[in-house]
């Protein structure tokens, strides 16, 4: 159905949602978690390469934001504050699923279910890039994630990372060049 | 396969990007383990309420309901009142009221507001015991899936009940 003509739907920004949940409004978090649960998501499914994690780093980093939400100076920027503290999440949660050596296997089973040549081919080339992905160090997978991925300026990227601005455009490049590598690999096998 | 080394790049980029679906369920999650964990400082209370304590939760579900309670002293009064906020995901409503012993069950005197689905009020209630329910789209009564279902509800609608103690909890 049709949206009448005149009536907008109009949404609270982040920064009117923040205020809200300061002065005790726990609905206007909720908000706030519905907003940014894909968008940051997908950061974290393809940096630690299991959607479990990743679904236990997002709920962390919320509950985390939520306690300290007093130290977000700028509410407008709500989400790139959030931000940071996933990708400190996720390095956490990264060190220990090396540990425990998951690999990526999740695709598989939709390969074999694959009805269609084309849409195998699909399924074949995600799981080919999520094995690439995973076989990166993680400062390099870090790295191409937030520049290519999430398109953040390195500027920004300074601020979520700590490193330098020459360190990561380092990282970027070596990401690049490994994950061509990895895939020309998977193509001759 | 591949032509030139950037195109192997562009398209791990194009595939990267494709969106990523996270289970809704985690709102909910997340908004349980807020209220079960410990206090977030509030910036603003109310005038004549200070706050003293944080909240404790009833229960949460992805179309529950999340019961939060923030006890806070009245004034001078001798007797404290707790503060209830109670919060429904229901994303397919339109408006949703509670309405309870502590309202008259008057749709109007508690509306509740929506941030994305996600729906809370907060009410006041002194110690004692409480029938309450969710009213949506201003003629389905829910009862609150997480709360004690009412067993003395003359009029034959699901409601859920809440007792305060004296302590706030």
């Amino acid at each position: 159905m049709s949206q009448p003509l005149g009536i907008n739907r109009v949404e609270a920004s982040d920064a009117e949602l923040v205020r809200r949940v300061r002065t005790g409004d726990i609905g206007a978090y909720g908000a706030l978690v519905a907003r940014y649960r894909d968008r940051l998501g997908r950061y974290a499914v393809h940096m630690l390469g299991d959607r479990e994690d990743a679904e236990e780093a997002l709920q962390d980093s919320f509950v985390r934001a939520y306690r300290s939400l007093e130290r977000c100076d700028d509410p407008a920027r709500f989400g790139a504050w959030l931000y940071g503290i996933l990708v400190n999440r996720c390095r956490t949660s990264g060190a220990r699923a090396a540990r425990r050596r998951r690999m990526f296997v999740r695709d598989v089973d939709a390969l074999h279910g694959a009805t269609h040549a084309d849409q195998a081919d699909r399924v074949e080339w995600s799981d080919e890039v999520n094995r690439a992905l995973a076989r990166l160090a993680p400062e390099y997978r870090e790295a191409f994630l937030l520049k290519h991925v999430e398109d953040l300026e390195y500027e920004e990227m300074v601020r979520l990372t700590g490193a330098g601005v020459s360190a990561l455009k380092m990282r970027v490049k070596r990401a690049r060049e490994q994950l061509q590598k990895f895939l020309k690999e998977a193509e001759h096998v | 396969m591949f032509d030139r080394d950037d195109d192997i790049v562009e398209r791990v980029v194009r595939q990267l990007r494709q969106p990523v679906s996270i289970d809704p369920a985690l709102d909910a999650r997340v908004l349980k383990q807020i209220a079960d964990g410990p206090a977030r400082p509030v910036a603003a209370p109310r005038s004549r309420f200070q706050w003293r304590r944080w909240p404790w939760l009833a229960a949460a579900a992805v179309l529950g309901a999340i019961l939060v309670a923030r006890p806070w002293t009245a004034g001078n009064d001798t007797a404290a009142s707790s503060a209830f906020q109670f919060v429904l995901v229901a994303p397919q409503a339109s408006t949703v009221a509670l309405v309870g012993d502590f309202n008259d069950w008057d749709p109007a005197r508690s509306p509740m507001q929506t941030a994305q689905g996600v729906w809370a009020t907060t009410v006041p209630l002194a110690p004692g015991r409480y029938r309450y329910a969710f009213l949506v789209n201003g003629v389905e009564w829910r009862a609150d899936p997480g709360a004690p279902r009412a067993r003395d509800d003359e009029f034959g609608t699901p409601s859920s009940v809440i007792t305060v103690g004296g302590n706030g909890s």
